[in-house]
């Protein structure tokens, strides 16, 4: 079930992803095509078979999840500065790589290596839930480097909501773009989610797949949808 | 609320008893699936009965009255006031007259020009709607509009803003003003002038009858509207530009 789940959002990623080939070859947005690229990465090292490969090319010490976490904070650091730039957000923009915002993923990025390093994360395992080494001073330092992984993205979606409701609310903007913030805005809300998630008990812990895959879908099909947006509005202005 | 299909179909039969559906929005330039459709909602549009009305070269105005929500149209023929027919004045006709009425030295006729300038655009324009209700507003009609067909005001006030009314609601803001119920029908584009049965050249004499002062000081409101309205578009416009630029 959750690897169908996983494949699906693999396919629905790389299609999109694909799909940009074309416009990033012409030199439109790459940036957007950058987007839809990481993601899809993110999501193949989220999954056990892949993982497994990268992780053994890379000394199956398991430092693929660690690669796999900076994969996501630059797709949504990327994703974030475009989204509150397009959205007209002077405020969201400062909190994303202003001083505050670049405070932020330095200290997250600081919380999430050292936890690591000091962690015996010998033999492989996707999202280090079965991990070798179980002692408890050994999962609590993985507990801490999982927070960490979750918190950056949910604070780049708490800064997104306002420029999104803000979308949201303006009935004037073409239907493709304000239908591509109302699913952007439930892929933030389930990343924040996610960050909140490991207060779940143990038997729901299998939610959060469910919970990240819709927060990496929100994100890629809202971004499509905006993406939709323009080419009908450039279709239209040919036909007039 | 629109025509039920029912009475539209038993007037139908009255005004066209050998013609089929598929003759009729032949003759009507109504899509076949439109007619079907309305037909099948049980709800058939008053657009759709004017333009059969016009296709078959009866009145629009009598064939609306022929229906039981619209039969005060028949009973209370009321003319246009001063104000309404003024409102249906396209506002570049207006800054047309300011400048007709000055002097020759900035491009006028002086005043008794007026018959030199083009003649007036037919109604409705632009922003006819909201200046029809503007000219017949007490200050109250909105609440009283609102009061009578439970519409919302903020729903009533962007079907204003949108250039748009429906036929029910533009009869509702007549009755409630107290004026002949063509104005709003006219201002909509459901009817044209002729069809409300307003004399010819009366927007003309209306514009006429207005004083210099009165005339430059509704071109300046206008004007203020336009530029306002073209302000805000000209926004959205960036806006969206902003957006496409970062992720289209």
């Amino acid at each position: 079930m959750i690897a169908i789940l996983q494949w699906t959002t693999l396919a629905i990623c790389a299609f999109i992803a694909a799909a940009r080939v074309p416009s990033a070859l012409r030199g439109e947005n790459r940036s957007l095509f950058g987007i839809f690229v990481l993601m899809t990465i993110a999501i193949s090292l989220s999954i056990e078979p892949v993982y497994a490969v990268v992780d053994s090319f890379l000394g199956a010490d398991n430092i693929a999840n660690l690669l796999l976490r900076f994969v996501i904070y630059g797709t949504v650091l990327l994703a974030g500065y475009r989204i509150a730039k397009g959205f007209d957000s002077a405020g969201s923009v400062r909190l994303i790589v202003g001083p505050v915002g670049l405070a932020v993923l330095v200290a997250n990025a600081v919380a999430t290596l050292v936890p690591f390093l000091m962690a015996n994360t010998a033999g492989t395992s996707a999202g280090l839930s079965h991990l070798p080494d179980q002692t408890p001073h050994n999962t609590d330092l993985i507990r801490l480097y999982t927070a960490a992984g979750r918190f950056y993205p949910a604070y780049i979606a708490a800064c997104l909501l306002p420029p999104i409701l803000g979308v949201l609310k303006r009935r004037i903007l073409p239907r493709l773009v304000r239908s591509g913030a109302a699913i952007l805005l439930v892929g933030a809300v389930a990343m924040i989610v996610l960050a909140l998630s490991d207060l779940l008990p143990q038997r729901l812990a299998y939610l959060q797949y469910f919970i990240s895959s819709t927060a990496v879908l929100g994100l890629v099909v809202g971004l499509a949808l905006i993406w939709a947006g323009r080419v009908r509005a450039g279709k239209q202005a040919l036909r007039r | 609320m629109p025509l039920p299909a029912k009475a539209f179909q038993l007037w139908l039969h009255q005004v066209a008893p050998s013609a089929s559906t598929a003759d009729i929005c032949r003759i009507s330039g109504i899509k076949r699936t439109t007619l079907a459709q309305q037909l099948v909602r049980g709800k058939v549009a008053e657009s759709t009965l004017v333009s059969i009305s016009r296709a078959l070269d009866l009145s629009p105005l009598a064939a609306l009255a022929s229906f039981e929500h619209y039969e005060e149209l028949a009973t209370r023929p009321q003319p246009p006031t001063p104000a309404e027919l003024v409102s249906q004045i396209a506002t570049m006709d207006l800054l047309r007259a300011v400048i007709s009425r000055s002097a020759p030295a900035y491009g006028g006729y002086g005043d008794e020009g007026s018959s030199m300038t083009p003649a007036l655009s037919p109604a409705p324009h632009a922003t006819s709607v909201r200046n029809w209700v503007d000219a017949i507003d007490d200050g109250e009609l909105r609440h009283r509009v609102s009061a009578a067909t439970g519409v919302a005001p903020q729903n009533y006030s962007a079907q204003l803003t949108a250039n748009r009314l429906s036929p029910e609601l533009a009869v509702a803001t007549s009755r409630a003003a107290g004026v002949g119920f063509t104005g709003g029908l006219v201002a909509t584009g459901l009817l044209t002038e002729v069809e409300a049965g307003w004399p010819p050249g009366a927007k003309q004499s209306a514009l006429d009858a207005l004083s210099d002062g009165e005339l430059t000081a509704l071109a300046g409101e206008r004007l203020q509207a336009l530029g306002k309205s073209l302000r805000r578009q000209e926004q959205e416009q960036a806006q969206t530009e902003k957006i496409w630029e970062n992720l289209g």
